[in-house]
């Protein structure tokens, strides 16, 4: 809880970013270096993209590897078209694919029932290194797979990647 | 009676919508960083309505609408937050509690005017509402009485939890309409009959669902002698990407299967760590040493988690006369969200809303709560209530007795 009481509130204001959920099937993308975090990734995906000139930076949550599969809908729910909307959406705000650089954490094979084929958290992972290669974004850090969720953290200001668990240490990418 | 799962859709969205305006007014009024952070459209007994609320002090607002849409509407959020409210409103005085008061029914009438102007649009019809009343009680007391309705023991509630971003304040915004009404309104929104849900029959697959938590719960009694009733059973719709809103981000211990056969889907059994602790040692021989989870803890929630999804599943399967398998417990500890998601994500392949049928178990004397999760195929859910014939279903309410006994 923040404190309401004149003097500390100013200076609260001014020292911590500002803090940006995002949904599931959700981006969001700033200029002023917030802080962008999501929560409960799974076999989801988080990806972060941020412009190391500009300072802009951009998460984005997705779900499911590819919208081919599925008529129709919201962009940011796929593997595909949810790096590429972030990316439109960082272009819109001044950055080059150039200077953009990705880090992604999720992917998770927990509760991953399908006999044969792989995992929706192995497809996820696969599809957005495709679509990240195809603008050529290099992916700089990575915390993907394994049995567990995940929470992460983005700072705006620094491009770092805080990644969560429930049963270990926090990392930093 | 039919809507189909267009409508179902349509008006979970226009929930959504309506609470996503309610906020935005409410942001410019008082710079307060509001998300809506999930919308569904529930069907559960009228007396179980708000039980998510007991235990807690409410303060809001409330409001009588008229016309296409009939019903009482609240928006209301924790009354220890009345004074961060007042506080967003007028920056730097301590509110005193008459200004708290004046600032909670002053947001609650922005808000909810948005909320059902959106309604009204969009059903291109007029819904009036009353002046806002302000209110301030506990528990599901501050939500208005279920409207009663000689033909339908359950009704449909429509809720929007709103998250102020930075504050640990929720906002909640219930909307309980007639029965009949709005069912008629999802009739006339349905374009097709292909999709086509009795409603009828999902109040007859509630009362199941209710037999078979009770089961459950009897199991749980059962294997760890502590007294454990069945409290509320209910389903829900809403969007794919909301499911796994529906557990909080803290830590969860429990099982999950597949289960096949006409519906398929996955059955989560899921305690929060304290539940999962206390509940493993009054089914160990042995005191435990500390208060943490441990393997043998573990072996013991896959073991419980495993008759109680057996109990729910085999109740379903004599309910819609269908065989319905499931796969061994898996036993999983992580955060609620992330155990939804990756099972979400499977049954989003194929669907761009879900069923979630949910129940809860609780004790009184010591700390235990237990929710089992179901996530069924939609299609075949859609399917299996077709062949659930209501007739039969009457019958089979008698029979159940029976089947789990």
């Amino acid at each position: 809880m923040k404190v309401y009481d004149g003097s500390q509130s100013e200076s609260t204001t001014q020292n911590a970013p500002e803090r940006i959920k995002v949904g599931i099937a959700e981006y969001k993308v700033t200029t002023d270096a917030a802080l962008l975090t999501t929560s409960g990734l799974g076999s989801c995906i988080g990806v972060a993209i941020y412009d190391e000139l500009n300072g802009a930076a951009g998460l984005v949550h997705v779900m499911l590897p590819s919208a081919a599969d599925i008529d129709g809908g919201n962009r940011a729910k796929f593997a595909d078209t949810g790096v590429e909307v972030l990316v439109e959406a960082l272009e819109a705000a001044g950055s080059t694919t150039d200077a953009m650089r990705a880090k992604i954490a999720g992917g998770s094979d927990m509760l991953d029932f399908s006999e044969n084929g792989s995992s929706i958290g192995s497809r996820n992972a696969k599809q957005v290194r495709r679509t990240l290669e195809e603008y050529d974004i290099p992916i700089v850090g990575e915390d993907l797979g394994g049995d567990h969720g995940r929470s992460i953290k983005l700072e705006a200001a620094t491009g770092e990647l805080i990644v969560k668990s429930a049963n270990t240490e926090s990392i930093t990418l | 009676m039919n809507v189909d799962i267009q409508s179902l859709g349509t008006f979970n969205q226009l929930a959504h919508e309506g609470a996503e305006e309610a906020t935005r007014s409410m942001a410019q009024m008082t710079g307060i960083d509001a998300v809506v952070d999930v919308t569904k459209i529930t069907l559960l007994n009228r007396d179980d309505v708000g039980e998510e609320l007991t235990g807690r002090e409410f303060v809001g607002v409330q409001f009588a609408f008229d016309g296409v849409l009939e019903g009482d509407t609240v928006l209301v959020f924790d009354a220890d937050s009345a004074a961060t409210i007042a506080d967003a409103l007028v920056p730097g005085d301590s509110p005193d509690e008459a200004m708290a008061r004046s600032g909670v029914k002053e947001i609650g009438n922005i808000m909810m005017s948005g909320f059902i102007d959106g309604w009204a649009d969009y059903v291109e019809a007029t819904i009036d509402h009353s002046p806002p009343e302000y209110i301030e009680k506990s528990g599901a007391d501050v939500l208005p009485d279920a409207p009663t309705d000689a033909d339908h023991q359950q009704v449909f509630v429509f809720k929007s939890q709103i998250e102020w971003i930075d504050e640990s304040v929720n906002f909640y915004i219930y909307m309980l309409p007639e029965y009949e009404p709005l069912a008629e309104l999802m009739m006339e929104q349905a374009d097709t009959e292909d999709d086509a849900i009795p409603i009828d029959k999902l109040q007859t697959f509630n009362e199941m669902t209710t037999k078979g938590t009770q089961k459950a719960a009897d199991n749980v009694e059962m294997m760890t002698g502590i007294p454990t009733d069945a409290e509320v059973t209910q389903i829900s719709f809403a969007p794919i990407t909301d499911v796994p809103k529906q557990v909080g981000t803290e830590t969860y211990v429990g099982t999950v299967v597949e289960f096949t056969g006409t519906p398929s889907g996955y059955l989560m059994v899921l305690f929060d760590e304290v539940s999962a602790v206390t509940v493993a040692e009054a089914m160990m021989p042995i005191e435990m040493e500390g208060d943490e989870l441990t393997d043998q803890h573990t072996a013991a929630i896959e073991e419980l988690g495993n008759i109680m999804t057996s109990g729910f599943v085999d109740g379903w399967a004599n309910v819609l006369q269908t065989s319905v398998e499931h796969t061994p417990p898996r036993v999983v500890h992580d955060m609620g969200r992330a155990i939804v998601d990756p099972l979400a994500a499977q049954v989003g392949q194929h669907q761009e809303h879900a069923f979630i049928i949910e129940s809860e178990m609780k004790t009184e004397d010591i700390e235990f709560e237990s929710e089992i999760l179901a996530l069924p195929n939609e299609k075949e859910l859609r399917e299996a209530l077709e062949a659930l014939d209501v007739e039969r279903a009457n019958e089979t309410q008698a029979d159940v007795e029976q089947i789990f006994e």
